[in-house]
């Protein structure tokens, strides 16, 4: 302010005259970005914010009638979607847990040197490049009770069959399983990023001062990556609770509803069942979940960019 | 003033002329409308584009679907059809929705029986009994009676009024491992006391009689359709007056029959076509799934083995066989000429030759009795044909009604939670009841 101040009024009313023609050509460029943000994802989420008050027909709107806040007193009511609440609590935590701490181990033990490191780099990072759709079904395979490999090798020290995907009780940790093989990488990849900005200097000192390995990633390693551990947790978060596809895929969501997250909830309400309003509630009550994630993520990144 | 006798002569002539001439316009307006509804076509010459939304497209279904196409716009060059093809019915369904949604519907596509009943309830789908009925352009009461009885009573909705008109129509049917049962010494169950019978005796040395999967509430599979049909079989109904019955006595003895076959080790439950697999590497002795399978049940099997098909087992109310495969309805936003040109495609596929050409190239099943003598030779060699195609005359459908969909997934949830959990059958059905009724009420 003070330097635009000392210069003469004909440069400045020139210079703000350069900024308005800046910020025209700003938005103009901007513009393309913006319309398919506006049409492809504020309009129909403003959309889906309209539609959870309604009792809506998918198939022909006019026949859909307003029912004010109904939807989402039947939600609060509903036992499926605390269910879905719960199974999603237990997908996200145990993603997200064995995303961190896996995630982090195989990011150490690619940051040291050895003779396994290329070999592991790779087995870690290409499941994430696969499409989920191929994947889950090989999974489903794997998990056969009858045909599988993971049956075929219990057999071997005489552990009794279990039906994996068709337990109540397996079929989660199952789909664990498989969620963590698929983007493991993706977390690998950030903590790989992270570690690279942790000092070398404070790492060489602590060994000089005769510290184990586990010392050294305790004590000087883990403090210096506690925003990048802040981020994998966020981004994981928001990640599982929109998990879908393997879902769809291996369980549909079964058995008994043991895998029914609450995306899967939305789903199977507003697509196989017709109750589209009931499942545009689930949307909005999911949105404001994530919402709260993303602006807890949007604070880590300023903080660490600051 | 006017004395009112004067004109009272006079205004009732004028009275009479009215109603005349108005009687006369109300007929050349219906017959003018009813022309244009169902004989249009007829006389024109410009050409009618029509779209046909389908999931004919894996294997030799798509190529069939192609050339009998093609033979109906040589026949009617002024129709040009459109076949639009979607890789499965989950995506069928969802391309429909999303069109009918959008303003933009296909002329006609293919439609189970609930979806229909959806369709309809939003005013997207007509009601063809005018078309079908229609003596010019409709179909013959000697035609009509020689569909099967099963086809023919699935194409109605719960108004009484055709919707649908029959097209990939198949039905259960019992695949074996003849060599499996020879071995055991076991003959061919014709009833299910009998198949329970010698599941048991063929459960030995790590194998087991039967694989299946009971699905999902979202995506039922075979496993509850077989289901369905041991209810039928047994007596019971899946609904009575627009409701469900999911917890008849003779639903609970089908649930209990699946639980002791389970108990017993001689049925094993796992995803994605787990009968089929289990019969092709040879471990299971059955799988009971639809005709249509047919060629995947061989591809399984792969020629280790004589593989068989039989009937589905009865009850002691007879096979209550579960119809599957899809009708073809058509969708409100098209124009009179578009529906007269569907119709007349519609027609075509289900015509004798062409359902006889149709089941010959894909294994799906003839919709109509006056098939069978075109498919001699075919039959000769895949006798299986005949037994699945007789079936459909006692064959059912879903159930016409939007909820049907939640009911069926509730049932399902049912066969879980006893078949996977243990639990009590009458239990987990008056659970499921409960459920699809209040789907059902809305």
């Amino acid at each position: 302010m003070i330097a635009e101040n000392a210069l003469p009024p004909r440069r400045v009313r020139a210079a703000n005259r350069r900024g308005i023609r800046d910020g025209r050509f700003a938005w103009l460029y901007l513009s393309p970005a913006l319309l398919i943000f506006a049409v492809f994802t504020i309009g129909p989420a403003l959309f889906v914010l309209y539609i959870s008050f309604f009792d809506w027909n998918l198939l022909n709107s006019s026949l859909s009638k307003f029912v004010g806040t109904r939807n989402y007193r039947d939600l609060a009511h509903s036992s499926d979607f605390w269910h879905s609440m719960e199974m999603s609590a237990y997908f996200v935590g145990a993603v997200v847990a064995g995303s961190t701490v896996f995630g982090l181990g195989i990011a150490l033990l690619l940051s040291s040197r050895g003779l396994v490191r290329r070999a592991v780099r790779l087995a870690v990072l290409t499941p994430y490049f696969t499409p989920l759709v191929a994947t889950s079904i090989v999974w489903v395979w794997i998990f056969n009770p009858q045909f599988g490999l993971v049956d075929s090798l219990l057999r071997l020290v005489h552990v009794h069959q279990i039906g994996w995907l068709q337990s109540t009780t397996w079929a989660m940790p199952a789909l664990i399983v498989y969620t963590l093989w698929h983007d493991l990488g993706f977390t690998v990849i950030i903590f790989l990023a992270g570690l690279s900005t942790v000092s070398n200097d404070l790492r060489e000192a602590a060994r000089v001062d005769g510290a184990r390995y586990w010392h050294e990633v305790r004590d000087v390693i883990l403090p210096q990556l506690t925003q990048t551990i802040v981020f994998v947790i966020v981004i994981t978060t928001i990640d599982s609770l929109q998990a879908f596809t393997q879902i769809y895929t291996m369980t549909q969501g079964g058995p008994l509803g043991a895998t029914t997250t609450t995306g899967f909830l939305l789903y199977e309400e507003s697509f196989v069942f017709y109750r589209t309003g009931f499942g545009a509630a689930i949307a909005v009550v999911l949105f404001a979940v994530i919402a709260l994630f993303t602006l807890l993520q949007l604070r880590v990144t300023r903080s660490r960019a600051n | 003033m006017t004395p009112r006798v004067h004109n009272y002569s006079w205004e009732g002539a004028m009275h009479r002329h009215r109603k005349i001439v108005v009687a006369i316009v109300a007929a050349l307006v219906a017959g003018v409308a009813a022309y244009a509804a169902y004989g249009a076509s007829a006389s024109t010459h410009a050409t009618i584009n029509i779209s046909f939304m389908e999931a004919m497209s894996s294997g030799t279904q798509k190529p069939a679907l192609d050339t009998l196409t093609k033979q109906f716009e040589a026949q009617n060059p002024n129709i040009n059809v459109t076949l639009i093809a979607e890789p499965n019915y989950g995506v069928l369904l969802q391309k429909e929705q999303a069109s009918v949604a959008a303003g933009q519907p296909p002329t006609i596509g293919q439609a189970y029986e609930n979806w229909a009943a959806s369709f309809a309830d939003a005013k997207a789908i007509i009601p063809i009994t005018g078309y079908v009925n229609n003596k010019k352009i409709g179909v013959k009461v000697a035609d009509q009676q020689q569909i099967w009885k099963g086809v023919w009573k699935d194409l109605f909705l719960p108004d009484g009024k055709i919707w649908m008109w029959p097209f990939n129509k198949s039905d259960y049917v019992m695949y074996y491992n003849a060599n499996k049962l020879a071995a055991a010494g076991q003959r061919v169950p014709k009833t299910w006391v009998q198949f329970a019978t010698v599941a048991k005796a063929l459960t030995k040395n790590g194998d087991w009689a039967w694989s299946t999967d009971t699905g999902t509430p979202a995506a039922p599979a075979d496993g509850t359709i077989v289901m369905l049909s041991l209810i039928k079989a047994g007596g019971g109904t899946w609904i009575e007056n627009g409701k469900p019955t999911l917890d008849t006595p003779a639903a609970v003895k089908a649930l209990g029959f699946l639980a002791d076959l389970k108990k017993s080790g001689a049925l094993q439950l796992g995803t994605n076509y787990p009968g089929e697999t289990a019969l092709g590497a040879g471990r299971s002795a059955f799988d009971l799934s639809t005709i249509a399978g047919y060629p995947y049940e061989l591809a399984a099997d792969g020629g280790k083995f004589p593989m068989k098909v039989a009937a589905l087992p009865s009850g002691r109310n007879g096979q209550g066989n579960a119809m599957a495969g899809t009708n073809i309805v058509i969708f409100t936003k098209t124009t009179n000429a578009q529906r007269a040109a569907a119709w007349e495609y519609m027609k075509f596929l289900s015509g004798a030759k062409q359902t006889a050409y149709w089941a010959e190239q894909t294994g799906y099943l003839p919709v109509t009795k006056a098939a069978l003598p075109l498919m001699k030779s075919y039959i000769a060699t895949h006798p299986y044909q005949q037994i699945a195609a007789q079936a459909l005359q006692v064959a059912r459908g879903n159930p016409p009604y939007a909820w049907w969909t939640e009911a069926e997934g509730d049932l399902t949830t049912a066969m879980q939670q006893v078949l996977d959990n243990g639990g009590d059958p009458a239990h987990a059905l008056a659970t499921a009841q409960q459920k699809a009724l209040a789907a059902a009420n809305g």
